[in-house]
């Protein structure tokens, strides 16, 4: 008997047929447990139901439904599928398929249509022998133990040298998940070096990034495209570089050559929306933003950021005449969606009504006042920050919607939270020429860094109390705040209670109010996790 | 700028037929098998079965090399080389003829050099190869069908043994033309050469390109078809 005969099985297919005949070819070989769903989002259901040893997922589901790419990339986040199981990728063309994969999600196979029923008993025999020799390495992935991944593969290697290729990406990505840095760019060079594997260029370009050597990033990128020209992710790597090196012009040509080899991909056509708006492209803009949100609506990403950089894009290109009715029914609906969406986010309430008003200035004045006014209510009450870039846009709207004091009282608050942050004043000053506002954070700035040469002199008493003066001129700058409360915890004992931990606790609630989305969020998160000992 | 305005070249509308007609065909092979299934056992091994299962696997092999060969006129055919398991690789492709193996008595079998277990090449498109040489290779065989695979001097030889006549001497004295596309007049075999070459040179290392050859003798003492991969 063969040995997956016992093993649980999900075929997912949108035609019945399809799903019938594989049934059938299974039930010939002795499978007994066999589930079907005919889309994506069913068999996440049933995944998260049942764990399944074996999935036969088709690629192409169906316009306007999740692809087999997307439910791959859903499992592996939402960890319902072990890494012991076995996922196959079925498809008409296989080679496409494959430029749509994210290289961080692969299949464990392909399955070319048509197939008989002795070409699949032959693949999941040998899928199943290659996860029983891979079964401790698989394990420790489980477990998230990067290091016992690490031991496993040297066991397997030791066992039998001849596979050690096959566990190249896991020793990579364990490497990676320790932060052995050093290690990771030797393995990486000598995969290289050796055999040019995509995914080796893409992970050593991301890793020297991370550290901020864009040149050599920047390097390894170009020599990778020139051997692998189809392979999307690397062209969102070169993005980055070029957008470190403040080249959003030649970023947003690199990001429109992979959308044009992997045009399914929400983050990418989001992020190419983004840098046209930069580059003030408005019609690449809007068509990666719509882009965005209508494959955003099967996607885990989701972001309302894209409806309103949509609006945004749109209303840019928009004539002096205002806009044509398509396009204001286009804003309408697209802000619509962002409104009833998220009822318990008031920056997304305030932000899609100033965008809907702006939109109606031309063409609709009354309606855009009554939309600017319950914006400014909502603004009144709000706690949470705006990102820099939301926030300076909110200003810039109040200021166009004739709401000029609003606009000035935005510009402050956004002085006072990312004041440290040179390009943070720098666009500041697009908007306004007050000294008092571009001026305001120069003394706390000046304070907060003080501050952190005298913490690194190991001086506590003192950084702490240079930092306290500088919160008291600033008391929402996240920067500060920060320090404060880092300085604060350092060398405090949190299981006793103390002044201290008081005032620490007190300042990381404030900032706590930031965007998830903030580079400085991770750390913020750290600090509170030892604060509050959750 | 706007390409999208252009109007469709010829070969753009033959691809994206072609690629219907490859889903067209896959779900007519589905179909004839679940009807068979469904058949009495006497009434399925007829020799009609045998034209059929050929022909099946004859056609699909062309519609893939044609989508192939238009996308490497418009440079499109991504190379996505990994590590392969080989006896995997091989036993996949032999599974996927069974029915025609089965149904015109032919034996295949396959050696796999035990030293060298893993190959390094893009699975999907070496498959397409293969797939065209098994073809061909069983047009011709009388009762047997070998594949090899070897190293030689660090490169991996696959190649496709049949007990066939063998190819004609012509073939054989100007295969370089076939490789080059300089002479497609022997019909799908010589078209066949010259995609198999094209995705041979496709794999390189350190400068050095993939490679076919076509021979006559062997084991099997028939054609011989082999492809190097570096």
């Amino acid at each position: 008997m063969l040995s997956y005969h016992q093993k649980s099985f999900l075929i997912v297919d949108d035609f019945s047929d399809f799903r019938s005949s594989v049934r059938s070819m299974l039930r010939e070989l002795g499978v007994k447990d066999v589930d079907t769903a005919d889309s994506g989002e069913q068999a996440l259901k049933m995944c998260a139901q049942k764990s399944y040893d074996f999935i036969l997922q088709d690629f192409h589901l169906g316009d306007g439904k999740k692809n087999g790419q997307q439910v791959l990339e859903d499992l592996m986040m939402e960890k319902l599928i072990s890494n012991e199981a076995v996922f196959v990728m079925v498809t008409a063309e296989t080679s496409q398929a494959m430029v749509l994969s994210a290289l961080e999600h692969e299949p464990d196979a392909y399955l070319t249509k048509p197939f008989n029923r002795v070409g699949l008993a032959q693949r999941l025999e040998r899928l199943e022998q290659r996860k029983t020799l891979l079964k401790p390495i698989l394990q420790a992935l489980d477990r998230g133990k990067p290091v016992e991944v690490l031991n496993a593969c040297i066991a397997l290697c030791k066992q039998d040298i001849r596979y050690s290729p096959l566990c190249l990406r896991y020793r990579a990505d364990a490497l990676r998940d320790m932060n052995q840095n050093e290690a990771l760019e030797r393995l990486y060079d000598s995969i290289i070096a050796d055999r040019p594997l995509p995914w080796a260029f893409a992970g050593l370009g991301k890793l020297l990034f991370r550290r901020g050597q864009v040149a050599q990033a920047k390097g390894v990128y170009e020599k990778a495209l020139k051997v692998f020209p189809m392979m999307p992710a690397l062209y969102d790597g070169m993005a980055d570089v070029l957008v470190a090196e403040g080249d959003t012009k030649g970023a947003q040509k690199v990001l429109e050559e992979a959308i044009r080899l992997s045009p399914l991909a929400v983050r990418r056509q989001a992020l190419l929306g983004k840098l046209a708006m930069t580059n003030e492209d408005f019609d690449t803009a809007s068509r990666a933003y719509r882009q965005a949100v209508a494959q955003g609506a099967q996607s885990r990403f989701k972001d309302p950021e894209s409806n309103l950089g949509l609006a945004h894009a749109l209303i840019s290109k928009g004539s002096e005449k205002g806009l044509d009715t398509r396009t204001r029914l286009e804003i309408n609906t697209t802000l619509s969606a962002v409104a009833k969406e998220n009822p318990s986010d008031p920056g997304l309430q305030i932000r899609a009504r100033l965008m809907k008003a702006t939109s109606l200035l031309l063409n609709d004045a009354e309606t855009a006042e009554k939309l600017t006014e319950q914006a400014l209510m909502r603004l009144d009450g709000m706690e949470q920050f705006m990102s820099p870039e939301a926030a300076l846009l909110v200003a810039k709207q109040l200021q166009m919607l004739g709401q000029a004091e609003a606009g000035t009282s935005m510009l402050k608050s956004c002085a006072e939270i990312y004041g440290d942050d040179p390009a943070v004043m720098k666009d500041i000053a697009k908007l306004t020429d007050d000294p008092t506002i571009l001026s305001s954070s120069n003394a706390a700035a000046d304070l907060n860094r003080q501050g952190v040469r005298v913490y690194k002199t190991g001086n506590l008493a003192e950084a702490r109390e240079v930092f306290r003066k500088a919160l008291k001129m600033q008391p929402k700058n996240i920067s500060i705040a920060l320090n404060m409360a880092q300085s604060l915890l350092h060398g405090t004992d949190t299981s006793v209670p103390s002044a201290e931990l008081e005032e620490c606790r007190a300042c990381l609630k404030t900032v706590g109010l930031m965007p998830d989305t903030d580079a400085r969020y991770p750390r913020y998160q750290k600090l509170k996790s030892k604060a509050f000992g959750e | 700028m706007n390409q999208d305005e252009q109007a469709l070249d010829f070969s753009t509308v033959i691809a994206s037929t072609v690629h219907d007609m490859k889903n067209s065909l896959a779900m007519l092979m589905q179909a004839h098998s679940q009807w068979l299934a469904r058949l009495p056992e006497a009434e399925r091994q007829v020799p009609e079965q045998g034209v059929i299962d050929f022909e099946f696997a004859h056609l699909n092999g062309m519609l893939v090399q044609l989508l192939g060969l238009y996308k490497l006129g418009v440079n499109q055919m991504p190379l996505q080389p990994a590590y392969h398991e080989l006896d995997d690789f091989i036993e996949a492709q032999l599974a996927s003829h069974q029915e025609v193996f089965a149904s015109r008595g032919i034996i295949a079998t396959y050696e796999v050099d035990p030293l060298s277990p893993l190959g390094f090449f893009d699975r999907e498109l070496i498959a397409s190869v293969l797939g065209n040489c098994i073809n061909n290779a069983i047009r011709y065989a009388r009762e047997s069908l070998l594949i090899t695979v070897s190293d030689e001097a660090g490169q991996l030889v696959l190649s496709i043994h049949d007990d066939g006549p063998g190819y004609p001497a012509e073939m054989l004295e100007r295969q370089a033309d076939y490789v080059q596309g300089i002479n497609h007049s022997s019909g799908s075999t010589g078209l066949g050469l010259y995609f198999a070459g094209r995705i041979a040179a496709l794999h390189q290392r350190n400068g050095v390109g993939g490679r076919t050859e076509i021979r006559n003798g062997g084991p099997l003492g028939g054609g011989v078809f082999s492809i190097y991969l570096p």
